[in-house]
């Protein structure tokens, strides 16, 4: 084989591994294009999407498919969207898109009746109350998502009733506690 | 502020002596059915609040006849058009009658008010140290809303809920008597209501403590004044409203009754427990 050929050979091989590169640059941004989260009124259909679409490559936009079919899941409220939430929080789990720990506190900000707001390692004089007006807020903002989660998605008044309860009774006794506490250091 | 209504909400507790007595009995064994337990109301601190109440309803007592008194003198002041006449020697002794039993009213206070601080003071230490340790210090935010949420479900079929801040339109000794009967009443439902009824009282005690030091400060200076006005016959604002706040902490206050944030009517099927849920 001569030089000439040689080179021919090279610069084709170059050629063909360039073309392979741009038709896989391109193909990745096709796949980008398509991480849209569904729309239309149907959840399960909409679920079907966002499971393709989030193991075929859009995992990054997770929270945004869920927040998408939260509002879809609006549109046709009953308390079996609860369990249609927790399976696709346990699938989302398996698919190793979520860890357990944030498939759980996601599961309870929006369905349960306790707030993953007032998750902590300390006791509530040492944590809690040198943070107590921010616990509060990220409370009463997580009232607004169970509102949305037991409310809208899944007509669950009971429920809702109960964390709208626990909300005053918290906010009552950690005022109490920790004035109490603050005195304490006096 | 978030009121829920309490039950019998201005309606004077006839007869307490026997039902406190009974309480008094039935909360350490209430406490002994739950567990863990969490010791928020030993009998020190209910005898504290037997006493607080003890206290108020003498210091109302008291000045219930005063006010009424002052209240009939006021009426008539009105009815004779004295307001603007204050020259006129009917109207001007009406005004001296009033500064009288005005005085009186002030003196009844002045004496009774100490014995008051006393006994809120020593009923919100007492709670304070309980909360403290109990709730702030062993227990974390989120084992304290565990406690909460324990009650929930344990009372949820229950009509009769402690209840939060909801103590306007009462007299101060009705209030006692009616934390009494929501610290007997937490009883079956175990710890967790005790948590909240605790730190309503505690609360409550708070208020009323920096209400009453301030009105004591009040007091020797309203005296000094009225006793100057009574040599020229005349009623003041101020006076008039000082009658005011005192009827409106010692006998309540005609506010609003805020309705109660009721529980939806209709009984759930059975819930849906996702493997999930925390």
């Amino acid at each position: 084989m001569n030089i000439a050929t040689k080179t021919l050979i090279t610069t084709g091989l170059a050629g063909a591994m360039l073309a392979g590169l741009l038709t896989a640059c391109s193909s990745n941004q096709t796949r980008a294009t398509v991480c849209s989260p569904p729309k239309g009124p149907n959840l399960d259909e909409a679920i079907a999407k966002a499971r393709f679409d989030l193991e075929t490559g859009c995992e990054r936009q997770f929270d945004a498919y869920f927040t998408r079919l939260l509002t879809i899941a609006e549109g046709d409220p009953k308390k079996e969207n609860k369990a249609v939430f927790s399976d696709f929080l346990v699938w989302a789990n398996d698919e190793g898109l979520l860890s357990k720990r944030k498939a759980r506190e996601t599961y309870t900000r929006y369905f349960g009746v306790k707030y993953v707001s007032l998750i902590s390692d300390y006791s509530v004089c040492a944590q809690t109350c040198p943070r107590q007006q921010d616990v509060m807020r990220d409370m009463s903002s997580e009232l607004h998502d169970k509102e949305q989660g037991l409310l809208k998605v899944s007509e669950d008044r009971l429920e809702y009733y109960r964390a709208n309860r626990l909300y005053q009774e918290a906010e009552l006794v950690l005022e109490a506690t920790c004035t109490a506490c603050a005195e304490d250091y006096e | 502020m978030k009121t829920i209504q309490m039950p019998d909400r201005g309606r004077p507790v006839k007869n307490v002596g026997p039902l406190l007595g009974l309480c008094l009995l039935l909360v350490p064994l209430a406490v002994q059915a739950g567990t863990p337990t969490i010791k928020l109301f030993p009998t020190t601190v209910l005898e504290e609040i037997k006493h607080t109440g003890n206290v108020a309803a003498e210091m109302e007592t008291g000045l219930q006849s005063v006010i009424a008194r002052l209240d009939e003198q006021q009426k008539l002041y009105i009815e004779s058009k004295c307001e603007g006449n204050e020259g006129d020697p009917g109207c001007e002794q009406i005004a001296r009658q009033m500064g009288k039993s005005y005085l009186e009213m002030l003196n009844i206070m002045g004496e009774k008010l100490p014995e008051m601080e006393t006994a809120v003071n020593s009923t919100s230490a007492s709670l304070k140290k309980r909360i403290r340790r109990e709730l702030g210090q062993k227990k974390t935010s989120w084992t304290l809303q565990e406690l909460l949420v324990g009650a929930q479900t344990d009372a949820a079929a229950k009509e009769n809920r402690p209840t939060l801040r909801g103590r306007s339109g009462m007299r101060l000794s009705d209030r006692f008597h009616q934390y009494y009967k929501l610290v007997a009443r937490s009883g079956g439902e175990v710890n967790t209501s005790l948590a909240v009824v605790a730190s309503d009282i505690y609360l409550d005690m708070q208020e009323t403590s920096n209400l009453i030091s301030r009105t004591r400060e009040e007091i020797a200076r309203a005296t000094l004044m009225e006793q100057l006005n009574q040599s020229f016959g005349t009623i003041t604002p101020e006076m008039q409203e000082v009658v005011a706040g005192v009827k409106s902490i010692l006998f309540g206050e005609d506010q609003e009754i805020l309705p109660m944030t009721a529980p939806p009517a209709s009984q759930p099927k059975l819930a849906y427990e996702s493997p999930l849920n925390l």
